[in-house]
């Protein structure tokens, strides 16, 4: 790895350290700061506070893993979030210190070299590595001309990388979910990682892009205790995904009370009110940005005034537009909703009809009450 | 009414052996059924379909609250009304029907059981629908569930016993002309007036209930020397004087319909405009608002509860009175007359002219406490201890306000108040507005 698009960041990190620790302590790590790091990451993974110093002590001795990080249908933005921090981070070089054998964003080798480093990671780390994918990629009966590299194409790279895996992590939205490529009318048959593999363990970190804690927490967690972490429903880390952003989000006070704002140069969008009516998808998107925040923690898109696009959802790109508030259905719901309603009224009507006439049969029927009738019964 | 394919009888049961089961007389199940499903209507289906069984009715419910007995719960006294309504009006309740997964049925042994929960233990307040938070009024529904009841001979014997009375006597009490006769004689006696009797085209025909004739005869004076006081043409017809409507309270149309007719004949012999109503609740809303319904076409003429009538003549200036009752006095609100009509501000601007210290029940108009005898309840022996069970909720609201008299515009309300708090030894005397309104009329000169 000798391309390191860090802005903030002077010098490349070589080195030859072997475990992570030593690379750490190399790089001017504080120990303290590390232990932060641990604390930080026992937290998140909603480890007690006790487990700290087993992380930092796993971390210290682990041997660097080897990770492919393979790029399919993308935009490189995961990649971007994920390196492009403020300043250099733990987590940052935990990223750079795993011994991230591919990555074409990143490799300065090329065509047939970089081709060769991916199977030697493969060949030399079989059934230990870990790989990456960020970006969906055409699915099975798709063309797969669609997105080939070096001339294969990304299912079967995909197929033939896995092989060796020990686990795959899903970067990104489109990685997990599809993400754009598969948002309609999906010419390209772009289908979700864990829609073409089932034999291998996949981790779906999803948004778009992905906050770069999450990564660092899975990696940190498989390295401290070589398993993957719990994962929700869309097979995302709990201990990431498992709150809704409208439950930890600093303006809820004012959805609590009711205080929204309705244009984005209202009062309220200047007194910071709740962004539900602009369109905010918080309540039904789960992800840690309101925890964690962005940027180092300087910010999130809710704080900087802009309503949660929900992007860490299935199909969020689908779901209506951005700015039309979550009670409004998604998507043109307006045939099913006047089919709905015809066939509903049409069974209503009939089962009216039905007891009207139970009801009049009865009114035929019945025989009036007399009082010489109740006077017998007394 | 044997021909009908009948689902709800017992499993085995031919309508036949129902018949020969049921109780003495032409009454039998399936003639209660056939009359719930005449009153099996839309609103009905909705009130059903809609209830959530959030159980808000019970703590509304006089009988509930103040015997804890989760048997009173409202719209648990309509059961087989319910059921029937689900087995034979919804698919679900259809197909499980059809397919056997469903055994209950409305029995004769079922109604029997419920008879008491439909007849003792409501007195048709309506306190509960007004409280039902998706709507549903639950008083209607009581008041359509007896009349199948009443058809499969499932009614109290003192409600029936009043029906025949009123539809026989022309009194539920069996009370005569000839004993108002004798009262209108005291009255005049007293009053130096005329009570004008069976007067063409008079504004006013005046109607009473047998319980003011024979427990409140201070009633007729009264509105004898109001009406005298304001100049009112009003007058009392021989063909019929009985307001109440015992057809209502037991839960027949046929029954409810005869009594009304008698009413609209009387008023339309004499080509009045108005009638009113007496001190009564049920009484009010048996002819205003049920009346048109069971005899089906509308009056020539307009109907007022006498609270109503006073307040207009208060608004008009016609009553001039002088002089306040210095006592606390609070006002005991008729079920029928204020939740169910909405007559709420007459009888408290009727107590402005004449109340020098009044307070209100803490709950009161709309939200009123039944006092537990309406509905039927007073009439029907057997409901006693309940009844005064009810009265428990009336009688915590009078000591929260600590009157020295209670004032009401109901007979019914009325005797239930004074032997209520008789019964728990309380020194409050109860009075009609009436004859407090007639007690200050200025004198003429």
């Amino acid at each position: 790895m000798a391309a390191y698009p860090h802005p903030g960041r002077p010098h490349p990190l070589p080195t030859t350290a072997a475990t992570l620790g030593e690379a750490l302590r190399e790089q001017g790590v504080s120990r303290r700061g590390f232990l932060k790091f641990c604390a930080a990451t026992a937290s998140l993974m909603a480890l007690p506070p006790t487990l700290a110093p087993a992380i930092a002590s796993a971390l210290e001795q682990a041997r660097r893993p080897s990770v492919i990080w393979l790029s399919f249908q993308e935009c490189t933005g995961c990649t971007e979030a994920l390196t492009r921090s403020f300043s250099p981070t733990v987590e940052s070089l935990i990223l750079d210190l795993i011994s991230l054998d591919y990555h074409h964003t990143l490799q300065a080798a090329a065509g047939t070299a970089a081709e060769l480093a991916r199977e030697q990671a493969m060949h030399a780390n079989a059934g230990e590595y870990l790989v990456v994918v960020d970006g969906s990629l055409p699915g099975p009966r798709a063309n797969p001309g669609y997105s080939t590299i070096a001339g294969i194409s990304n299912l079967q790279m995909l197929r033939e990388t896995i092989d060796g895996a020990a686990a795959v992590v899903a970067v990104g939205t489109c990685a997990a979910f599809g993400g754009l490529p598969q948002a309609r009318p999906n010419p390209t048959g772009a289908v979700a990682v864990s829609d073409v593999v089932r034999d291998r363990p996949v981790i779906n970190v999803s948004g778009c892009p992905p906050l770069p804690m999450v990564i660092t927490g899975v990696l940190a967690q498989f390295l401290t205790f070589g398993n993957l972490p719990e994962l929700d429903e869309y097979g995302r880390p709990r201990a990431f995904f498992g709150q809704s952003i409208h439950d930890r989000c600093y303006r809820r006070p004012f959805y609590d009370k009711g205080l929204f704002a309705e244009t984005f140069d209202d009062e309220g969008a200047r007194k910071g009110w709740c962004l539900y009516r602009l369109g905010c998808k918080g309540p039904m998107a789960y992800n840690a940005c309101a925890t964690m925040k962005w940027n180092g923690g300087t910010s999130w898109p809710v704080e900087a005034g802009h309503p949660c696009l929900g992007c860490s959802e299935p199909n969020f790109w689908d779901a209506g537009g951005f700015y039309r508030a979550l009670s409004v259905p998604a998507g043109d719901t307006r045939g099913t909703l006047f089919a709905a309603g015809a066939i509903g009224a049409t069974v209503g009507a009939g089962a009216a009809v039905l007891a009207r006439q139970r009801s009049a049969a009865a009114k035929a029927e019945r025989t009036p009450v007399t009082a010489a009738e109740l006077e017998q019964t007394l | 009414m044997t021909s009908v394919a009948n689902p709800a009888i017992a499993p085995g049961a031919t309508e036949a052996d129902l018949d020969q089961t049921t109780p003495a007389g032409s009454f039998s199940l399936a003639r209660g059924l056939v009359a719930w499903r005449e009153e099996m209507d839309a609103a009905v289906a909705a009130f059903f379909s809609s209830c959530v069984h959030c159980g808000l009715c019970a703590s509304a419910c006089p009988f509930y609250v103040e015997t804890g007995d989760p048997q009173y719960t409202p719209i648990h006294k309509l059961e087989p009304l319910r059921l029937l309504w689900e087995q034979e009006y919804t698919l679900w309740g259809r197909l499980k029907v059809k397919a056997g997964l469903d055994q209950r049925r409305v029995t004769d042994a079922m109604l029997a059981q419920w008879e008491p929960l439909l007849y003792d233990s409501c007195s048709m307040c309506g306190r509960c629908s007004l409280v039902c938070p998706v709507g549903n009024d639950i008083q209607y529904m009581i008041r359509k569930a007896r009349e199948g009841m009443v058809a499969s001979g499932h009614a109290p014997e003192g409600l029936v016993a009043a029906s025949v009375r009123a539809v026989t006597t022309g009194s539920p009490m069996g009370l005569q002309w000839k004993t108002l006769e004798v009262q209108i004689k005291h009255v005049e006696t007293a009053t130096g007036l005329t009570v004008p009797i069976d007067q063409p085209a008079a504004d006013y025909l005046v109607l009473l209930s047998s319980m003011e004739i024979i427990n409140f005869p201070e009633y007729l004076e009264a509105i004898t020397k109001i009406f005298d006081h304001a100049g009112v043409s009003w007058t009392l017809s021989t063909q019929c004087f009985e307001a109440t409507n015992a057809g209502i309270q037991i839960g027949s149309k046929d029954i409810a319909a005869q009594l009304v007719q008698r009413v609209v004949d009387a008023a339309e012999a004499l080509a009045v405009k108005n009638v009113i109503s007496p001190e009564c609740g049920h009484a009010y809303t048996a002819i205003r608002w049920e009346g048109p319904n069971v005899i089906q076409r509308a009056y020539p003429f307009k109907v007022w509860h006498i609270i109503e009538v006073l307040d207009q003549l208060r608004a008009q200036g016609r009553l001039q009175t002088e002089g306040k009752e210095d006592d606390r006095l609070s006002l005991h609100d008729p079920c029928n007359l204020a939740r169910k009509s909405g007559v709420i501000q007459q009888q408290r601007r009727l107590m402005d002219l004449i109340a020098g210290n009044f307070v209100d029940l803490k709950e009161h108009g709309e939200f009123q406490w039944c006092c537990g005898a309406g509905g039927g309840v007073s009439s029907n022996e057997r409901a006693e201890p309940l009844k005064l069970a009810a009265f428990k909720r009336k009688k915590a609201q009078i000591e929260e306000v600590e009157p020295e008299r209670m004032v009401t515009m109901c007979a019914t309300c009325r005797t239930q108040l004074e032997e209520g708090l008789e019964e728990f030894n309380m020194d409050i005397p109860v009075v009609g507005l009436t004859e407090l309104i007639a007690d200050h009329l200025v004198e003429k000169g």
